[in-house]
């Protein structure tokens, strides 16, 4: 939904001659543009009350933000491709000035019951063994289930074909959610213990999106396809590479054949972290983008943009760590990016949501040079 | 050899067996600490050079110190009996404010493949913490681990702690985690950044050796 609160923007929409959905579409294909797409992923909670931008003129979640900046717009829809129903998320008890509950993907967390942090510190998945996933795969993966209809004429009302922005439909996730649900030490012992019980989960996932791809492929036309796993980190994957290549990419494949016989050519991949040892997998299983794509823990976007030309495309890639130190560090980083933005099929914003550790003048000056560089030239 | 077949089995992550090999050699009458330095930190080894080379990943590290900790407990009760001393201790944490703790506990379980003995002090660590845990325990080295740009900054506050302290001649200070670089680990002025958990294991009992001598 839209924000209904009203909004009075700090910035104007940067000048064009093309709808937001022309030139995301032309961007990412490699074809000439009025100027460069305008979009940011957004910000930590955190900045909503620490940056005086913010909490001075009422904004405080990432829609209002976008709103606020004027940029463009881009939407995304999916259907129900995970736990339905989810776990019922209760308190089970309390100790020690800690409250131990369940959450929704069935992970027992404790928080403290003072409220000061709340962050939930994991303790505990509700899946270990083959005899628990067939439970909770009965329970909760029920692809049957009435609430994974989706109500396509209210999604059509919300996004119709003439829209004039670009809109994604969501291909889920195959791996991540799996994280989410057994925990990073969880998931790398059920790989090992459990291979079998681990590709039924990543193919329940799969079967999941399938459903909700042909529910949605055939009433809309989509622009791009969108996906999260988050699966690597500084040293590479947190699942083994050929893990990766023979369990989880095959499942790819299958998504991308629907995907293309609808016309739809560009997906992207939200993954943190080094993704360059399974970046050929992701390739062959036909993701073709990266987003907001982590510097810091792999390589200049320009690196992966020059490697597999042509082949990969990357949306954000402006480096948050640039973005905290200073405006001449953001002048010469923004410049580094200058021949990406030139070729096409690259769309900076900052690498993940900003952090409250980046001064709100600093990002305002990113946002202002940003225009100057990329903006539509006079 | 059942050394080597302790190791093996290590890196192969079979936790039973190498319980098994280990009672084993136990009851030949082979000493805890040959035990341990010639069958399952050798089988550690293995497998942190080949984590560092991208050969192996996370899972297979996670079940290798799955099974060498059930080769190491029952060799802990041993081990004390024999008087046999770690080559050295650390006292490893999250930093203030960060709640990741997955690198954490990959690093400590490494440096514990490598014979050190290691105080978890888990998540959210202050400076103070660990500066005090060094103190009282004798460690020789404090370990941090920072996920966030926001909390990487607790790290420099640790060595300014350290100096404060008047311990920081007798303990080396290392930085991990995603955001760390070593110009970052320079800049504060701290010991030894690694990018990777088998590194900081090495480097670890580096300066273990180093201090000792
Ligand atoms: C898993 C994860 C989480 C999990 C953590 C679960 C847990 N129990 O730890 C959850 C979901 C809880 C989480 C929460 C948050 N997260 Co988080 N998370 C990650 C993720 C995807 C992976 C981290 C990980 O576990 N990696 C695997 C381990 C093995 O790697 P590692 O920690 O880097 O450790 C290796 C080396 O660094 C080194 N090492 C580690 N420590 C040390 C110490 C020493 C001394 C040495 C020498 C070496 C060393 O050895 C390890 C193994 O080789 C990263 C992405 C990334 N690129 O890292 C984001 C990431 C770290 N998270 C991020 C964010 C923003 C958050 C949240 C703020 C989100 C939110 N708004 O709620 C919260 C913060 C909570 C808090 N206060 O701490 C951001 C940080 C961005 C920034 N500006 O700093 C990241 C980078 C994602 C991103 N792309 O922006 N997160």
């Amino acid at each position: 939904m839209r924000t209904v609160k009203s909004i009075t923007p700090i910035r104007k929409p940067w000048a064009g001659t093309m709808t937001a959905r022309e030139r995301f579409n032309r961007q990412m294909h490699y074809r000439s543009v009025d100027r460069c797409f305008n979009m940011e992923f957004g910000y930590w909670n955190e900045n909503f009350t620490q940056w005086p931008l913010f909490y001075e003129n009422g904004i405080t979640n990432n829609e209002e933000a976008d709103v606020f900046f004027s940029f463009d717009r881009i939407a995304v829809i999916g259907g129900v491709d995970w736990m339905c129903p989810p776990f019922e998320a209760k308190e089970i008890g309390r100790h020690d000035g800690k409250i131990v509950l369940i959450n929704a993907d069935g992970l027992m967390a404790e928080v403290l019951a003072s409220g000061r942090d709340t962050i939930p510190h994991y303790l505990k998945s509700s899946v270990t063994t083959p005899e628990d996933w067939k439970r909770v795969k009965e329970e909760h993966f029920d692809r049957n289930s009435p609430e994974r209809k989706l109500d396509i004429a209210a999604l059509k009302a919300l996004h119709p074909e003439d829209r004039d922005y670009p809109l994604g439909v969501s291909c889920g996730s195959m791996i991540g959610k799996i994280r989410d649900m057994l925990t990073f030490e969880g998931l790398a012992y059920a790989c090992y213990d459990y291979p079998d019980m681990v590709e039924d989960m990543v193919e329940t996932c799969c079967v999941l999106v399938e459903d909700s791809l042909d529910q949605l492929l055939g009433n809309f036309t989509f622009d791009y396809a969108s996906g999260w796993e988050d699966i690597c980190f500084k040293n590479g994957p947190i699942v083994s590479v050929p893990f990766f290549r023979d369990v989880v990419m095959p499942r790819y494949k299958r998504i991308r054949k629907k995907l293309d016989q609808y016309g739809i050519d560009l997906w992207y991949t939200d993954c943190d972290g080094d993704v360059r040892p399974i970046l050929p997998y992701l390739l062959e299983g036909g993701i073709n983008c990266l987003f907001p794509y982590e510097v810091n823990s792999c390589a200049h976007p320009g690196e992966l943009l020059d490697q597999y030309e042509g082949q990969l495309r990357i949306m954000g890639g402006v480096d948050k760590m640039q973005l905290g130190a200073g405006k001449e560090a953001i002048k010469a980083y923004l410049e580094s990016l200058e021949k990406y933005v030139a070729r096409g099929g690259y769309i900076p914003f900052c690498d993940h949501r900003c952090p409250p550790n980046v001064d709100p003048d600093d990002y305002l000056y990113y946002l202002d040079l940003k225009e100057r560089m990329f903006g539509m030239k006079a | 050899m059942i050394f080597d077949d302790i190791s093996e089995k290590l890196q192969a992550g079979r936790a039973r067996d190498v319980k098994a090999l280990v009672q084993q050699a136990i009851d030949e009458g082979i000493s805890a600490q040959d035990i341990l330095e010639k069958g399952l930190v050798p089988g550690m080894n293995v497998i942190g050079e080949k984590f560092k080379n991208n050969e192996v990943f996370v899972p297979e590290v996670l079940v290798a110190a799955r099974a060498m900790n059930q080769g190491a407990q029952l060799l802990k009760p041993l081990l004390a009996a024999e008087g046999v001393k770690a080559s050295g201790k650390v006292c490893i944490g999250t930093v203030q404010g960060d709640l990741h703790d997955i690198g954490k506990n990959l690093v400590k379980m490494m440096m514990e493949g490598k014979g050190l003995e290691v105080i978890d002090l888990g998540t959210d660590v202050s400076p103070e913490t660990f500066v005090e845990t060094a103190k009282n325990e004798g460690c020789q080295i404090i370990a941090c681990s920072a996920l966030l740009t926001t909390t990487m900054g607790v790290m420099g506050e640790v060595v300014k702690k350290a100096e404060e302290a008047g311990i920081r001649d007798k303990v080396r200070i290392m930085v991990g985690g995603a955001p760390v670089t070593e110009e970052f680990c320079r800049k504060i002025g701290a010991d030894a950044y690694t990018s990777d958990a088998a590194s900081a294991a090495d480097k670890a009992l580096e300066f273990c050796t180093e201090l000792a001598g």
